[in-house]
């Protein structure tokens, strides 16, 4: 090798360093200055996400008024972040804006949403518009039967497409709730629908409170839900094995039965662009056929599941359940 | 040495377009897209983003479901599928029929297409 190629090696060995090093530190201040250029932003954003409830502009109309559960039920507009439009029951903040707002009223309100979802509030609630008593009287009145009433025995048809009456479930313990299947929001018909398969499931795992007791789900949209929409939701709910329909119905009745359930219930709700606005109530039906209990606010699935195998304990050992017989998978 | 600058400049020249690259975490989205966007956020987020311990099955993550081959339910993962999900909807996941529009299924289609 020859002094000179020597030479020219060297340099060629100390240029390619040189190279290596200038990408490197380049490319460490391309990655440190986009680091550094967010860096603020980002533990800022973490901060405040971490920290600070989010808040939304809600518009709509009072539905109903509750004053010991310190709620209103507002029939709202889209809340673009938050919730589609729909009728649903708030909390507010102010104890004084229930002596001031009726049923009937437009407000405004900012809706407060805890970081983790866990709970919501109305806060600052303005009157845009006073109902006055002329639209005070246009909500329409529900009249919930009260606990220790009977239930009315209507014609409901059931995911196969046969017809039920909730008389059918007489001598057992029954759980009745509305959905629709096409609701969007996991907070509400799918909430309620999980619960139920939670609560189907661990009943199944005590044969006597089985056969004891019912699960009933009806829908509020019965121009969707026909009895094979039905089946295919339910199924989704029992893992696909048809033999939960023996202890869970799920059913649709006529628009004019609906209304009927669903006012002995206590329950509002309406259809606007294709979705159902709706208020929630799951309703504790005992084995004599009258209401045991309601939850319309709070409740936990195993709130519900203790309440069932309570109300399931009341019956007579040897009461049949017509509901039960002739119910093959 | 004389070409040590030459080369200098040709490791800032790339050191110079790595920067954007890096630093870039939107990519540009489309008028279609961004109305995707928005029917994603209204209609889809509230179940497939965060934590909804009360729910019988959670609902995916939609982020990358065009990078797989198959989408979480084991279907191919084509915009037919897809399409079809959100209509018909699948499990526990609700139907979109008569909500949504051919056309908003279409950009909600293009704007699962860009998450990664």
């Amino acid at each position: 090798m020859n002094h000179f190629l020597e030479e020219e090696l060297v340099i060629g060995s100390k240029l390619k360093v040189a190279l290596a090093m200038v990408i490197v530190l380049m490319s460490g201040l391309a990655v440190t200055g986009c680091k550094n250029q967010n860096k603020p932003d980002n533990l800022q954003r973490q901060a405040l996400e971490k920290h600070e409830n989010k808040r939304y502009n809600l518009r709509g109309q009072v539905v109903a008024k509750n004053v010991a559960a310190n709620q209103i039920t507002v029939n709202h507009d889209d809340i673009p972040g938050f919730m589609a439009a729909m009728t649903m029951p708030y909390k507010v903040k102010d104890p004084a804006t229930l002596q001031e707002v009726k049923p009937g009223d437009k407000i405004a309100a900012e809706v407060v949403v805890v970081n983790d979802g866990s709970d919501y509030w109305l806060e600052d609630v303005r009157i845009t518009e006073s109902s006055g008593r002329k639209s005070a009287g246009a909500v329409p009145a529900v009249h919930r039967l009260n606990v220790g009433e009977r239930v009315p025995s209507l014609p409901l048809v059931n995911q196969d497409g046969r017809t039920i009456h909730l008389d059918d479930f007489k001598g057992k313990a029954v759980l009745v709730t509305f959905i629709y299947t096409r609701c969007p929001l996991p907070n509400f018909c799918p909430r309620l629908s999980s619960q139920f398969a939670k609560i189907h499931d661990d009943l199944a795992k005590t044969p006597d409170d089985y056969r004891k007791t019912h699960l009933l789900t009806i829908t509020f949209d019965p121009k969707y839900d026909t009895a094979p929409v039905l089946r295919k939701y339910a199924l989704a709910y029992l893992d696909d094995d048809p033999s939960g329909f023996g202890y869970w119905d799920f059913a649709f009745t006529t628009p004019g039965g609906l209304r009927k359930l669903a006012d002995a219930f206590g329950l509002m709700y309406f259809e606007q662009d294709n979705q159902i606005s709706h208020t929630m109530n799951i309703a504790l039906i005992a084995p004599d056929g009258t209401v045991a209990k309601y939850w319309s606010q709070e409740w936990t699935t195993s709130e519900l599941e203790d309440a069932l195998r309570r109300q399931a304990g009341t019956a007579a050992a040897a009461a049949p359940a017509r509901a039960s017989r002739g119910r093959t998978p | 040495m004389t070409r040590l600058p030459r080369i200098a400049c040709i490791a800032l020249w790339v050191a110079a377009l790595a920067m954007p690259m890096a630093c870039s975490h939107q990519p540009y989205l489309s008028e279609d897209e961004m109305q995707g966007r928005a029917l994603f956020e209204d209609h889809c987020a509230p179940c497939h983003q965060g934590a909804h311990p009360d729910l019988r099955k959670q609902p995916p993550k939609l982020e990358g479901l065009f990078q797989s081959k198959s989408l979480p339910s084991g279907a191919p993962a084509t915009d037919a599928q897809v399409r079809k999900t959100i209509i018909e909807g699948r499990g526990t996941m609700p139907a979109f029929d008569q909500r949504l529009s051919g056309e908003d299924v279409d950009d909600l289609v293009k704007y699962l297409h860009t998450l990664k």
